[in-house]
């Protein structure tokens, strides 16, 4: 039976998780889409226990890597680890042309029977294993190899082909990600070389996979983040342990040795990304916490980046992905480039503030946020401070943005310049213009969220310079992301199907990661 | 209960700054400056929305940042809404408990079906009739008073500042008036909000508690969904920015972005409080309705490209949706009717516009959202579908419905109705959005094609120019979507006058109002 929260049972629950998530994401911040690289990759899909921030361990099943993988990336990031089970399985990363070959030993419970992946996208060939209603498949303890060869960039779902009600569900899944073979020449001069010059100012390592989504010039990218959206029936998952162990030592094919799991009537409880659920999502990259769920979901981006966004959905629903900030520019969906009819050198994919996630289908997109338009200046500036950092120029670029090379190692690099000096308060206190339009009110009748930065400024220069180096109290400071270090805006990103953003019942959970946009004072640093 | 009397404050409709000296907690008030850095009344009627005849012209000022110099667009709208409870009445009769948003600005406009959104001289205006303001207002004033209606439009409790002047108005309000109104006037759909692009739009929201649930210190929020390159401070997710308490105002400030429907709702709890009914509607019209009659709507585009703020240029910005058409047809700005979108092609083109908004009440939630029960998410389920909060045969009702809530008065609780009269041989645009919690909807056409001209706030049309509309007779959503289509009567012969069409639900589930299989997400469209 599912637990039903009391109200103030709930409020209990958020308190609790609020401060555990300070603990582990103060001022560091891992994303990236890491994964294991080929052209050969050798699977296992095996059983382990995958937690969930209510505390609960849930049996699952996922591939995992079967000895030491050919290699990982992006290179930036060191502390990687893959076990021989994983939810999602590991992020397979292939280079455009590529012979890819997956050998998968089926290492799950012999009552569990054959098990197998299909690529969808791909024209795989087989080796081995034992035909199955979809694709050849793997015997228990036995193997099967598939093999195909890399068609077009961009990203891609992989998932169990036998008796997906059950395997999927269980966390067979993951993804494949093609990088273009041809990277276009625009996506590494112009602004995409400004930005990796500026990175470099700062310290920051490139944490792409690539350049480009797709050998398109309109593909280019700075920075990219991996989301794979399913849920979970805990209910499925206990019949199937409890099965298993009932069979356990039983012969694979002999009588009684099957698994009789029912799949209907469906009521997930769990809503995840990246196989965790909020808070678990914003812990790193490969966190030791996480054995069997080495993939996260805390976005951070700097203004202006352009941001790819490689969406899956995996699982058996649909969910409404909301992207709070602006919109994304669908590039592709499962590797096919969207183009202008009339003209390829123009792209022609929605523009979408909620991308909905379709199981089995992949898409990629393209995110910023520049701020532009907001008619106030979001780093506070003010000609007649003292502080140079708030009397920092605006140059505009032919598109109104202060990127030219005299800015690579300012703060209000790639700042909308039509707001510049443009006051938001009417009579602020601190070190900040004033004659806005706006009166903010006290403080003492506002709740502060964890991630509010502290002040409605972009940037510990702007933040403490308006209200000080604790933001706006009381009632209470702020702890996710310090005034005084970050004061990044964060955005909520997560399903709108909003009973999706809870965790077994309690909400906050679920779908629902924050993403971060930070001024360039702050590092991002996703190598851990 | 708020004082009435909240000392010292900075005031800002003048823009005289009068020094802060005091820090003690302030309640209500509201902000609706009539002139603005971006709107400066020394140029330009901020009561009335002027022609588009091209870009504004911008100078850098003494103050460091850029101001309009001639040719200053849009104009200040401003509008004030509750936030707390109510009850609405379901298509079987039965009443509902909700948290919801209610108006306190444009009562008469709302009640009448329009937006609450004011210019400064309609916001800006004491109440001056002769009995206060009265609980349930304007239904009880409605419902008494014959032939007078209710005519009052401005800013529920706006009072002079005596401790400044025996008639100025700077905001200051009397908060007797806030709680005789606020209090259990809940909307189902949330008061409607509309804006035109370049307009500064200035939304105070006014928690007034939640008198049914004593025991919830629930905070509100406003997210403006979809809301371009938004600041995290304005954005309403209260983990990200602050929350207003019980007891106080906070005003969210926007420039309009581009053109396009979006919504808005709550974002305290999402699961909990979009289900309870605190969701709404919120559009910004084109530049081009404001392009003199008879002027070509290419040029107009055109111009718009001398503003970097309005300019799309898909070569270097890969999120904006209207670059020029690939080709000028030379049409003309219409004498009558609006555009969705800057098409510069008249692609857009509508002669009546309708909200139509889509959502679906849990009545087991929102039975024990009243009850103080707990609270489950995971089997939410709904069994009322709504359009624009009302089911069929509710749908067609002409004019606001009014419920009986708690307090013994009767309100209008439900004041859009969903009925969508086309002029014969005229073009209806239904601005579709829907906040559905908990799964899909489909809104399906049973006769005049759906025209789909734009997804998410965003004309669908290509980098390279070309439009990509298509027809359809039916739209799926989720929760955190929007879709424009239009509804093309002009072939008379088909559609002739006195014809009636529906818009239903092709879920056949869905048709329903709990026990009833009768109703549900359906509506009529006449051609008059």
């Amino acid at each position: 039976m599912r637990a039903m929260k009391m109200k103030n049972t709930i409020s209990q629950t958020r308190l609790f998780l609020l401060p555990m998530v300070a603990v582990t994401l103060t001022a560091t911040a891992y994303a990236a889409a890491p994964g294991i690289t080929g052209p050969t990759f050798n699977l296992t899909a095996q059983t382990a226990y995958i937690t969930q921030p209510d505390g609960a361990s849930v049996y699952s099943w996922g591939y995992g890597c079967n000895g030491t993988p050919a290699g990982y990336a992006p290179a930036a990031i060191t502390a990687t680890f893959c076990n021989a089970m994983q939810v999602p399985g590991p992020t397979l990363i292939v280079t455009e042309g590529q012979t890819v070959t997956v050998n998968l030993l089926n290492g799950l419970p012999a009552a569990a029977g054959n098990t197998s992946i299909l690529f969808p996208g791909f024209n795989v060939a087989t080796t081995g294993g034992v035909a199955g209603l979809l694709t050849q498949e793997a015997v228990p303890a036995g193997t099967v190899s598939y093999t195909f060869t890399a068609p077009s960039p961009g990203t891609r779902a992989y998932y169990s082909g036998t008796q997906g009600d059950l395997q999927v569900e269980m966390g067979l899944y993951g993804a494949v990600i093609v990088l273009p073979k041809t990277i276009p020449s625009n996506c590494t001069a112009g602004l995409a070389a400004a930005n990796l010059a500026v990175e470099a100012h700062w310290g920051e390592s490139d944490f792409r996979l690539a350049s480009a989504a797709y050998g398109h010039a309109r593909s280019c990218y700075d920075r990219e983040y991996l989301f794979q959206f399913s849920e979970m029936d805990p209910d499925i998952h206990s019949q199937a342990l409890a099965q298993v162990r009932a069979t356990t030592g039983c012969v694979a094919g002999a009588a009684g040795c099957s698994l009789e799991v029912a799949t209907e009537p469906y009521h997930p409880a769990y809503f995840m990304i990246n196989g965790r659920s909020m808070p678990d999502d914003m812990d790193s990259n490969y966190s030791i916490l996480y054995p069997h769920q080495p993939y996260n979901g805390n976005p951070h981006m700097h203004p202006g980046e352009q941001v790819l966004l490689r969406i899956v959905g995996q699982g058996r629903w649909q969910h409404p992905f909301h992207e709070h900030a602006n919109h994304v520019r669908i590039l592709g969906r499962d590797g096919n480039l969207i183009l202008s009819q009339n003209d390829p050198n123009s792209l022609a994919g929605p523009l979408l503030f909620t991308t909905t996630t379709t199981p089995g289908q992949a898409m990629d997109g393209i995110f910023y946020f520049t701020g532009r338009g907001l008619n106030w200046d979001m780093y506070a500036h003010k000609p007649t401070s003292t502080d140079p950092n708030a009397k920092l120029p605006c140059v505009p670029d032919a598109n109104g943005y202060n990127t030219g090379p005299a800015a690579y190692t300012a703060i209000n690099y790639y700042e909308w310049c039509q707001d510049h000096n443009k006051p938001l308060q009417v009579a602020p206190f601190g070190d900040v213009s004033s004659n806005g339009p706006v009166t903010l009110p006290d403080s003492h009748i506002l709740t502060n969220g964890a991630w509010f930065g502290g002040s409605p400024y972009l940037g510990p220069n702007a933040t403490v310079r308006a209200v000080g180096p604790t933001g706006i109290t009381p009632p209470s400071g702020t702890i996710a992301n310090p005034p005084s270090s970050e004061a990044g805006f964060a955005f909520m990103w997560h399903s709108h199907n909003e009973r999706e953003i809870t965790t077994g019942n309690a909400f906050p959970g679920g779908m629902l990661m924050m993403m971060l946009v930070d001024s360039r004072e702050f590092v991002i640093d996703e190598s851990n | 209960m708020a004082n009435r009397k909240v000392g010292t404050r900075l005031f800002l409709v003048v823009l005289v700054s009068v020094a802060a000296t005091s820090a003690s907690a302030q309640s209500f008030r509201v902000q609706c400056p009539t002139s603005t850095i971006t709107h400066p009344a020394a140029l330009h009627n901020n009561d009335a929305e002027p022609a588009y005849t091209g870009a504004t012209t911008l100078a850098a000022g003494a103050a460091g940042y850029l101001a309009p110099t001639a040719n200053v667009n849009g104009a200040i709208k401003c509008q004030q809404i509750s936030g707390g409870d109510g009850y609405a009445t379901m298509g079987d009769g039965t009443q509902t408990y909700m948290f919801s948003f209610g108006p306190l600005s444009g009562l008469a406009d709302i009640a009448n079906g329009q937006p609450g959104t004011e210019f400064p001289g309609v916001f800006n205006t004491v109440y001056a009739g002769g009995t206060p303001l009265l609980p349930g207002d304007p239904a009880t004033t409605d419902g008494t008073i014959f032939p007078l209606p209710f005519t009052y439009n401005g800013a529920v409790g706006l009072d002079y500042d005596r401790d400044i002047g025996p008639t100025i108005i700077d905001g200051h309000v009397d908060a007797r008036p806030i709680m005789d109104i606020g209090v259990m006037n809940g909307n189902i759909p949330a008061p409607l909000m509309a804006i035109d692009e370049d307009d500064e739009f200035f939304l105070t929201l006014s928690n007034v508690g939640m008198i049914m649930r004593p025991d919830l210190f629930e905070q509100h929020t406003i997210h403006f969904h979809g809301y371009p390159n938004a600041s995290a401070f304005y954005d309403g997710v209260p983990d990200a920015s602050v929350a207003i308490n019980i007891g106080g105002s906070f005003t969210y400030y926007y420039l309009a972005p581009d053109a396009g429907t979006y919504f808005w709702h709550c974002h305290i709890t999402p699961p909990e409080h979009l289900q309870m009914g605190m969701v709404g509607q919120l559009y910004v019209r084109p530049r081009q309705n404001r392009v003199p009659v008879g002027n070509g709507l290419y040029a107009a585009l055109q111009a718009q490209q001398n503003d970097l703020r309005t300019a799309c240029n898909s070569g270097a910005d890969i999120l904006c949706s209207n670059p020029l058409p690939a080709t000028s047809n030379s049409v003309g700005r219409a004498p009558v009717g609006g555009y969705a979108y800057n098409d510069g092609d008249g692609s857009t083109y509508y002669d009546v516009e309708y909200p139509l908004q889509i959502h679906g009440f849990d009545p087991n939630f929102h039975f024990v959202g009243m009850t103080f029960n707990p609270e489950g998410f995971a089997d939410m389920k709904d069994k009322y579908f709504l359009l624009n909060g009302r089911s069929y045969p509710d749908t067609v009702t002409p004019g606001a419905l009014q419920t009986q809530s708690a307090d013994g008065v009767k309100h209008f609780a439900q004041p859009l109705p969903s009925i969508i009269n086309i002029p014969k041989g005229g073009k209806a645009l239904l601005r579709i959005s829907d906040l559905d919690v908990t799964e899909y909807q489909t809104l399906a056409s049973l006769g005049i094609p759906m025209n789909v001209i734009a997804i998410n706030a965003k004309l669908l049309r290509d980098q390279a120019g070309i439009n990509l509309n298509y027809n359809t007779n039916s739209i799926t959503l989720a929760g955190g979507e929007s879709i424009d289509v239009i509804l093309d009567a002009s072939d008379t012969t088909k559609y002739p006058s006195g014809s009636v069409f529906y818009l239903y639900t092709p879920n056949l589930d869905h048709l329903s109002n709990d026990a009833e299989n009768f109703g549900g997400l359906m509506t009529e469209v006449h051609i008059n």
